[in-house]
């Protein structure tokens, strides 16, 4: 299968000289299309920046990122980004938050105007439409954040923690609503994600990335059965994988804390 | 968004004044409080006016002033025009002049290092204290006046503006940069709207400190104007009618903020369903 997306020895460094601070040593992976991958890790891991710098937000100190067999320059119309906060505009209704990136690309809105409306069909965000973020609950404006991502059909779908500041409830609710969209449009998802159970329950693959060295030390398949549901949280295969995932990441923390003596 | 408030209700030696309040209070923080308290500071000051035997050139009764205002209506008129349309027109340079600066100065780092600290700099000098030199810079009309004035209130909207163009998330910017958004449609599209309630916030305090512009202006030199009047009347003892005239001041004031805070309101409906 062609990767999507591939990063060979990514390096990132924060600062020059006496303050420069490493977030990245090395970082090699690579995403198929129409896969769905998560990146797993404890906080300060540097997997934000990673995925900030697929994203082209963030310069790359070393190595090379490749999206859709080119080099990574800066950001691309065909790369869609949710991020931590919603970052909806407080003046605009849902739809027309979704619709911002077509009116900021110079396209026809009309024209995306029906994508729109299924997209937050899709979330069950139907009766939300013509409301302004300050009606939303948290998960809602989430979701609107979601179908905005998508609004412009991007290739690639780049979630940062995008459902760690909501409750477990409505973590729970994302991530069932994320299988469904995802099960739709079969987008190539790289999701960041420092839950063990939201990791396997939505990927295909989970990488796990540790502190110090700052690298991916673990390609995790995930072979679970799509279309997935919460029932398979309940299996002991699932609870099985999270374990070995747990491993991995007490290995990544314990290199962490062998480095600090 | 309604506040639930249950409002603090007095009572006297255990006398229960809920029900004296039930039918005041048809929203008792709201209006009817603050004109109860005022109706009864007029009252204390007739009273006190009246029976205190004091004379009416310290300190005239509400009831004379009123008079003075009724017998006087096309003199205070006459000078309350003057006045608000110097009022208007500083503080319509103003709002152009201190949005400009503020994006000037959020927008290139050059300008910010050469004008913001001067211009914090010219705000802690009593500006009050320069008045006079703005009549010897720009003679005794309209122009020196007006000029004082928007020298004193483009100050607020400048730092509001500044403020709000700043206040948009690092995480927006990024979304921003994600949709390869130029600068230009950064600034329009997500700064500036992000601002709106902050530069309002400093419209307020501008049309206030607008006036005052004006009316320090005509004490200085003026021929006209509520400031000449208030002058004029006062040098004469006459001190109900300026009285009246501050009254007249006041309700000018009242009525500019209520215009800009109409606007305020106004605006965000039709930016909120556009």
């Amino acid at each position: 299968m062609q990767a999507e997306i591939s990063c060979h020895r990514v390096r990132k460094v924060f600062g020059k000289g006496l303050t420069a601070f490493e977030a990245i040593t090395a970082a090699t992976f690579s995403v198929d299309k129409g896969e769905f991958v998560c990146l797993l890790g404890p906080s300060g891991c540097g997997k934000s920046t990673l995925l900030m710098m697929i994203a082209g937000l963030e310069a790359v100190t070393e190595g090379t990122i490749l999206a859709s067999g080119t080099h990574m320059t800066g950001p691309r119309a065909e790369i869609g980004i949710v991020f931590q906060d919603p970052t909806l505009l407080p003046w605009k209704t849902a739809l027309q938050n979704v619709l911002f990136p077509i009116e900021m690309m110079g396209r026809s809105r009309s024209a995306y105007l029906a994508r729109a409306m299924e997209l937050l069909r899709l979330v069950h965000l139907d009766d939300a439409i013509h409301k302004r973020p300050r009606e939303l609950s948290g998960g809602m404006r989430q979701r609107v954040s979601l179908c905005r991502a998508l609004i412009a059909d991007p290739s690639v779908l780049l979630m940062d923690e995008p459902f760690s500041a909501l409750d477990a409830i409505t973590r729970d609710d994302m991530n069932i609503v994320l299988l469904e969209l995802w099960e739709r449009y079969r987008k190539t998802v790289l999701f960041v994600t420092h839950s063990i159970r939201e990791a396997v329950l939505l990927a295909d693959r989970v990488l796990v990335m540790g502190r110090s060295p700052s690298q991916i030390i673990a390609d995790i398949k995930v072979p679970f059965a799509r279309p997935r549901d919460f029932a398979l949280g309940e299996t002991e295969q699932f609870n099985e994988l999270c374990s070995v995932l747990r491993r991995e990441i007490e290995i990544a923390r314990w290199g962490e804390a062998a480095t600090r003596h | 968004m309604v506040e639930e408030r249950t409002p603090a209700i007095p009572s006297v030696r255990g006398i229960d004044l809920s029900g004296l309040w039930s039918i005041l209070a048809l929203s008792p923080g709201v209006l009817v409080l603050p004109v109860a308290t005022a109706f009864a500071c007029l009252v204390a000051w007739q009273a006190i006016a009246v029976y205190g035997d004091i004379s009416p050139t310290i300190l005239p009764p509400p009831t004379m002033v009123l008079q003075q205002l009724v017998l006087n209506f096309w003199l205070i008129l006459k000078h309350t025009i003057p006045t608000t349309y110097e009022t208007l027109l500083a503080f319509g340079i103003s709002i152009p002049l201190g949005i400009m600066l503020a994006g000037l100065i959020v927008y290139s780092r050059l300008a910010y290092q050469a004008l913001y600290p001067n211009i914090v700099f010219f705000q802690l000098i009593p500006k009050i204290a320069l008045a006079p030199l703005f009549i010897v810079w720009l003679g005794i009309g309209a122009p020196s006046r007006v000029t004082f004035s928007v020298f004193i209130s483009f100050f607020p909207i400048l730092v509001a503006t500044a403020t709000g163009l700043q206040a948009v998330e690092t995480t927006m910017l990024r979304l921003c940069r994600s949709l390869r958004m130029s600068q230009w449609q950064i600034l329009v599209r997500v700064r500036f709207p992000t601002s709106f309630p902050f530069i309002f916030s400093g419209m307020k305090v501008a049309v206030t400190l607008a006036i005052i512009g004006i009316v320090v202006g005509e004490f200085i030199a003026s021929q006209q104007g509520l400031g000449y009047l208030i002058l004029f009347a006062s040098s004469r003892q006459q001190t109900d009618l300026a009285l009246a005239c501050i009254a007249v001041l006041c309700v000018v004031g009242i009525a500019l903020y209520g215009c800009v805070s109409a606007f305020e309101k106004l605006l965000m409906r039709w930016y909120d369903t556009r």
